[in-house]
């Protein structure tokens, strides 16, 4: 689709058609016997760590799990408080970026320099979107109300003792994946910087891009489990 | 183990570096060579060694005798009451403690915390692993060196956590940081937080250097090395590395909702908020029973080398020892209920019971296996197999001891007590830090090129052995007798036990100080170190010692088993210099 | 026979080494039995393979030009065989570990339930009557009196350690325990039933236990009456850990007769003295960490002196002072954290919910009997007008 648009396949501007960060002039790690060794190597360390990041929210799951068991009703009174309209606007948002992540390391693959940045600022403009909704129209609402994490709680109207315990980890866990969209925003950043730097990535050279677009999946797809867990079971 | 060209080159030494002490020190600190950064683990974990055993050393003498308040009368015929046996009252003030009580439960926290996430679980893999597990593989380093250095930078910082909480006065938690004790004591001071902090960095750099060994291993493998011609040691790495990564991440949420959980009572552990203690302690043992085989497995590897190189046999069923690794890290995972039954229901009691024998079973392979590997052997009694030795003896008491543990019946008994404690110290210190000290020894010549005096060794082995059992062994019986652990204060009949075991700890003290001084004259005095002088059949015997650069001349190609000894001649073998038993087809 | 013992006569060697005693119960001697077949079964194997080893390497010891011999690298028969062997020994572990399991946990029906609160540092026995233990014995007592019959004075030396507090059950009895805490995690041992189970806040853990039929020999002092009475003392420690006075957290179980007992929970069970009850709840639950003599301790001296002690202002903390008197005795106990002594870190158990009031009464009367502002006294009449005076000019 986007192919009569590309005047992306030509060469790169003079100056920085040999500096040693453009796509075609980097070289791989000297220790590995070929180019496709090394870029397998780092794919195969990005998954682990992802599995590392997947298991550590493994760990609030679990506590949501087991706190859901032991007080049903606070768990549910909890989910109410959460407008699930925002959960369900910022897990478009989410999606919509995943895509346009997915897009650009594909971009990347296809030398269209032009689109893997439209698409990475597009992942950004996503970022920034779904930190704005949840920290203008449900952080700070909500710690307005009183409805905030352990000594802060001062919400006069919980109908149960526990549900201090929901909202502890409500914001645990929204709050270490809020951090995790910083981070890959962070990632995708630097990526977007240099790209419109020096044509870092390109057919042979997109590992970064491939690696930041898998981290920021799995920030979606941690939020596709949250966000069913927090506002939708009552 | 390869066709590599066996000439001697002048090659230069990975550690030759550029004068001036500044530049060297900048070349150290920024370097990315694997074997640099191994070193430097190695420096960094027998520093922590030698901290964690001076608590120890403090702990023992603390229970030299049990506290007692004397009344008597003195010379004017006047009562006067005084206190003896508290031996560690003087770091009161120090320590900015309450009383003699607290001190000894700071102390004995800190040994715990330092042993355990400052020592034994980087100890091996961070530092003889990084060494090896590229050049045994053939490779010229691991597959992302800088996120190695990296490791290495988050490990130090860590560490100067735990070091600047013990300078604040330490924590007096116990190493499992329990809620709601932990959440509560001291709870105007940040030392608990940045001890708790302390380990969860320590995990970073923990989980940072197993992604990058599974990866080395995957990826850097020399060509020809399939998976069943690499050496045991680089299974028993690679298997805990995959422990390190999966386990590490969940003790990582725990210790961040526990610095929560303190620092804004978020109430998740908290029972008077309605949160759940024992869930924190499930949370924990999931990592932490994981752990204990990410201790144990790097330090099996060490022996299936030193007892194959040291008698000069192939390994008596090597694949039953590979996929018993990869056995125990599995079921490892199952079975961390064993450590709290008697917090548990009936129903996950019984469970967590029966898994827990299942761990047993490889763990036992393995030791027939070894036994089995000194079968027709040509066995050397050097250092590093006097260890192998040592291993096969004391590990086996720390893992036959752990049955009546699994067994639900007497652990309702022995939880808790000093039977745990023997137990532990059997595993660890009888397993993993016995392995160590072997491995150090077996490869201390290709390391740093120089030999060291085996009379010295031996002499520091033999009081080290000595020691432990006396320290130690006497435990059993206190534990069984009724010793609960983390006592500062017992009942007067347990005395004699805790005396013989004190002396012991001082025994061992001497044993590693022989060692320590047989270290240095070896770096300042030994002879130069052959390329090859057990006559090993593993790459990292095919370079010099130490080391040049990028590990190998040329890259190597991997034609024979690591363990072939009847089949081939041992490369770089001088055998003026070291003799060893001839080879059928060297004749 | 005051102090407990670990320690008894006539079994065998090796189980008297390991253990000390029989255990208390069936229960408790049926899994020191498994244990010791555990035990053989381990030495079994260890020995045979430590055999093997030295062996291996005194026989296949190197010698300079002998090669090693070639042998196989695999057999399967012999790995299938030592695959086998231990897993089928570590089933028949496990199954009999659920059964002494199962003998440890499950109470029979008619066993009597005692209610066990633990706190820091110090347990409470509730009997069935609602009664609790007032008694207490000092922890090296006996060796004391053993001197002083001796008759050795020269020089008159006394150990003492803290007070226990004794808790009784009768003999040849079916107990269950009912368990809570009120702070953190303690665990309630009694080694000689060979049994443990952690104590939680916030919820009920519990295990059971029969208490053996007395032997002819087992005698205890008696320290209400100082009489030797029929019993048998048995250590209850705390075995998890829980701060500063773990290692003190102990107490003494003592089974005695039916009849013993049932005397004694009757007594208990009557009204007091509001001075004597006080002092002995003092003495089972306070005295870890508040001395009456002055000497300071983890909380304030509550005898008079040195701006301690009922009547005195007391300085706080956060810079205020406030006179020490029945509220403010009142809330220190029941919600110690509102006021803090100042020099004190506020690690004193609320006692909320604890204890009756009659209890928080004796108790209140038992600190003023300690001051020499005491207004009950008769003779202190006049201490009694200058704390009134004080208070007054605070306000
Ligand atoms: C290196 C560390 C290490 C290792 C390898 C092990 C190995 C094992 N451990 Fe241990 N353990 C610890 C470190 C370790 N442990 C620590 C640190 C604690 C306490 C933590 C704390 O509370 O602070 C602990 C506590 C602990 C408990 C909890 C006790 C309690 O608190 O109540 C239990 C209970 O099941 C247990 C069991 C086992 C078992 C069954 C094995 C098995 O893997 C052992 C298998 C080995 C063998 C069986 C011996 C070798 C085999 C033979 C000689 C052949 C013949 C054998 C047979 C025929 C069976 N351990
Ligand atoms: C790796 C783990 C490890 C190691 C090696 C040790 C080693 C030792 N441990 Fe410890 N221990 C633990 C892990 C370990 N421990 C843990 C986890 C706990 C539980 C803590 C808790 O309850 O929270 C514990 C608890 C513990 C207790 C129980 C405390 C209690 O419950 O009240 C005791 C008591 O005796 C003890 C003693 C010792 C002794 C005497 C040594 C000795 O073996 C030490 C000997 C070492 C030295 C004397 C240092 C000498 C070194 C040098 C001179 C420099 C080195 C140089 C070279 C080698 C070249 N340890
Ligand atoms: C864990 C130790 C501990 C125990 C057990 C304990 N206390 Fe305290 N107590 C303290 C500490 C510490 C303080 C001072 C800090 C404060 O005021 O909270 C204190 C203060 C007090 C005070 C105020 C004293 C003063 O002089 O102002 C009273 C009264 C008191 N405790 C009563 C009791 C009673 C009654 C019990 C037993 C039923 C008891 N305490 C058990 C630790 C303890
Ligand atoms: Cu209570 Cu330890
Ligand atoms: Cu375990």
């Amino acid at each position: 689709m986007q192919t009569t648009l590309d005047a992306d396949t030509t060469p790169a501007p003079a100056h920085i058609a040999n500096h040693p960060t453009h796509w075609r002039n980097r070289p791989f790690a000297a220790h590995f016997r070929t180019r496709d060794d090394d870029f397998d190597a780092s794919k195969f360390g990005m998954w682990l760590f992802l599995t590392t990041e997947v298991l550590l929210f493994a760990g609030i799951f679990c506590a949501y799990a087991v706190f859901r068991m032991m007080y049903p009703e606070a768990w549910s009174n909890g989910s109410h408080h959460l407008d699930w309209r925002f959960g369900a606007g910022n897990t478009v948002v989410l999606l919509v970026s995943s895509w346009t992540a997915a897009s650009a390391v594909r971009c990347a693959q296809l030398n269209k320099q032009k689109w893997l940045k439209i698409n990475l600022i597009i992942t950004l403009i996503c970022a920034a979107l779904f930190l704005f909704i949840k920290f203008k129209f449900e952080y700070s609402v909500k710690l307005g109300d009183g409805k905030a994490p352990g000594t802060f709680f001062s919400y006069a109207f919980a109908e149960s003792p526990y549900e201090i315990l929901w909202w502890s980890l409500y914001y645990m866990g929204t709050g270490l994946h809020a951090l995790h969209v910083v981070i890959g925003g962070c990632l995708l950043g630097w990526v977007l910087y240099r790209s419109w730097k020096y044509q870092a990535y390109g057919p042979t050279e997109y590992l970064m891009v491939e690696n930041s677009a898998l981290y920021w999946h799995i920030v979606d797809l941690i939020w596709i489990f949250l966000f069913p867990l927090l506002y939708l079971i009552h | 183990m390869s066709s590599t060209d066996h000439a001697h080159h002048e090659g230069e030494s990975y550690f030759d570096g550029p004068p001036g002490v500044l530049s060297k020190v900048w070349q150290w600190m920024s370097t990315v060579d694997h074997k640099k950064i191994g070193v430097m683990y190695l420096v960094a974990v027998l520093f922590m060694f030698f901290l964690g055993g001076v608590s120890a050393l403090a702990v023992r003498y603390e229970l030299l005798d049990p506290v007692r308040t004397v009344e008597t009368m003195n010379e004017a015929g006047e009562m006067i009451q005084y206190t003896t046996g508290e031996r560690l009252a003087g770091l009161t003030n120090i320590m900015g403690a309450k009383n003699a009580n607290e001190v000894y439960n700071r102390i004995f926290t800190l040994h715990g915390a330092i042993m355990v996430f400052m020592f034994i679980i980087p100890s091996i893999p961070a530092s003889l692993g990084n060494f090896f597990l590229p050049i045994m593989l053939g490779a010229k380093d691991v597959a992302f060196p800088r996120l190695n250095l990296l490791s290495w930078y988050i490990y130090v910082i860590g560490c100067l956590f735990g070091v600047f909480s013990i300078l604040l006065g330490g924590v007096d938690t116990g190493w499992t940081f329990y809620t709601p004790y932990s959440t509560t004591t001291d709870a105007d001071h940040w030392r608990v937080v940045l001890m708790i902090l302390a380990a969860f960095i320590l995990g970073f750099s923990s989980i940072l250097t197993g992604m990058n060994f599974v990866v080395t291993v995957h990826k850097l493998r020399a060509p020809g090395m399939g998976w069943f011609d690499m050496p045991l040691f680089i299974w028993g790495v690679y298997a805990t590395a995959i422990i390190q990564v999966l386990a590490t991440p969940v003790v990582g949420i725990t210790l961040l909702l526990l610095v929560f959980e303190r620092v804004m009572h978020i109430g998740i552990f908290d029972p008077s908020m309605g949160g759940d203690p024992v869930l924190y302690q499930h949370f924990f043992w999931f990592y932490s029973h994981p752990v204990v085989y990410v201790m144990i497995l790097p330090g099996m590897g060490i022996v299936s080398e030193l007892l194959a190189v040291h008698s000069r046999k192939h390994i008596f069923g090597y694949r039953a020892i590979a996929f018993s690794s990869l056995g125990i890290a599995a079921v490892s995972f199952l079975v961390w209920g064993h450590h709290i039954f008697t917090a548990m229901g009936e129903l996950a009691a019984v469970l967590f019971s029966g898994l827990t024998f299942l761990v047993a079973i490889p763990t036992a392979i393995k030791v027939f296996n070894w036994i089995a590997t000194l079968y027709k052997g040509s066995i050397a009694i050097n250092t590093p197999m006097l260890y192998g030795l040592i291993f096969l003896f004391t590990f086996s008491i720390g893992g036959l001891t752990g049955l009546p543990l699994a067994t639900l019946a007497t652990d309702l008994h022995l939880h808790d007590t000093y039977y745990v404690v023997a137990h532990f110290h059997y595993t660890m210190m009888g397993g993993t830090v016995m392995a160590f000290m072997g491995g150090l020894h077996h490869w201390w010549p290709k390391m740093f090129g120089k030999m060291y005096s085996e009379k010295g060794a031996m002499t520091g082995t033999v009081l080290v052995f000595i020691g432990f059992n006396l320290t130690f062994f006497t435990q059993f019986f206190l534990g069984t007798q009724g010793m609960p652990r983390r006592y500062a204060n017992y009942v007067d009949e347990f005395q004699t036990l805790h005396m013989i075991s004190t002396y012991g700890s001082w025994i061992l003290l001497l044993g590693f100080l022989v060692h320590l001084g047989t270290f240095i004259v070896s770096l300042i005095a030994g002879d130069k170190a052959p390329p090859n002088p057990w006559g090993g059949l593993t790459l990292e015997w095919e370079t010099e010692s130490p080391p040049i650069e990028h590990n190998f001349h040329h890259e190597p190609i991997v034609t024979h088993g690591p363990y072939d000894f009847d089949k081939v001649v041992p490369p770089h073998w001088d055998p003026k210099d070291y003799p060893l038993p001839e080879n059928p087809s060297s004749h | 026979m005051n102090t407990p013992t670990l320690a008894s006569a006539n079994m065998p060697f090796f189980q008297k080494m390991i253990f000390g005693d029989h255990g208390a119960s069936e229960a408790a001697a049926w899994s020191d039995g498994l244990f010791m077949m555990i035990t053989w079964f381990s030495a079994f194997f260890f020995v045979l393979l430590m055999g093997l080893m030295v062996a291996f390497v005194i026989i296949y010891r190197r010698r300079p030009g002998v090669p090693a011999k070639p042998s196989p690298s695999h057999n399967l028969n012999i790995e299938i065989l030592w695959t086998v062997i231990p897993s089928a020994s570590m089933l028949v572990m496990f199954v009999l570990g659920v059964r002494g399991y199962a003998m440890k946990m499950v109470a029979p029906d008619a066993a009597m339930e005692l209610k066990v609160d633990a706190w820091k540092w110090a347990w409470k026995v509730t009997y069935p009557n609602g009664a609790s233990s007032p008694e207490t014995n000092f922890l090296s007592f006996e060796s004391n009196m053993a001197q002083l019959e001796a008759g050795s004075t020269d020089p008159w030396m006394e150990t003492k350690g803290l007070e226990y507090p004794v808790f009784y059950v009768p003999e040849d009895t079916a107990v269950s325990l009912r368990m809570n805490s009120q702070d953190v995690i303690h665990s309630f041992w009694i080694p000689e039933f060979r049994t443990k189970m952690d104590v939680i806040p916030n919820r009920y853990t519990g295990y059971a236990f029969h208490t053996p039929k007395l032997r002819d020999s087992d005698s205890v002092l008696d320290t209400s009456s100082m009489m030797q009475i029929p019993g048998r003392d048995m250590w209850i420690f705390c075995a998890e850990y829980c701060g500063d006075e773990h290692s003190r957290m102990a107490a003494t179980l003592r089974v005695v007769p039916q009849e013993t007992y049932d005397a004694k929970i009757k007594e208990w069970g009557q009204d007091k003295d509001p001075v004597v009850l006080g002092e002995s709840l003092y003495k089972t639950m306070c005295k870890i960490c508040h001395s009456v003599d002055g000497t300071p301790g983890t909380g304030p001296t509550w005898s008079s002196g040195n701006g301690f002690g009922f009547g005195y202002e007391a300085a706080l903390a956060n810079g205020q002072s406030v006179m020490r008197d029945d509220n403010y005795y009142r809330e220190s106990i029941l919600d110690p954290n509102a006021k803090v002594v100042s020099g004190f870190v506020p690690s004193m158990p609320a006692f909320q919910g604890q204890l009756s009031e009659d209890e928080i009464h004796g108790l209140i009367m038992y600190i003023q009997s300690l001051s020499d502002r005491n207004p009950n006294a008769s003779e202190s009449g006049e201490d009694n007008q200058q704390a009134d005076d004080s208070a007054g000019s605070e306000g």
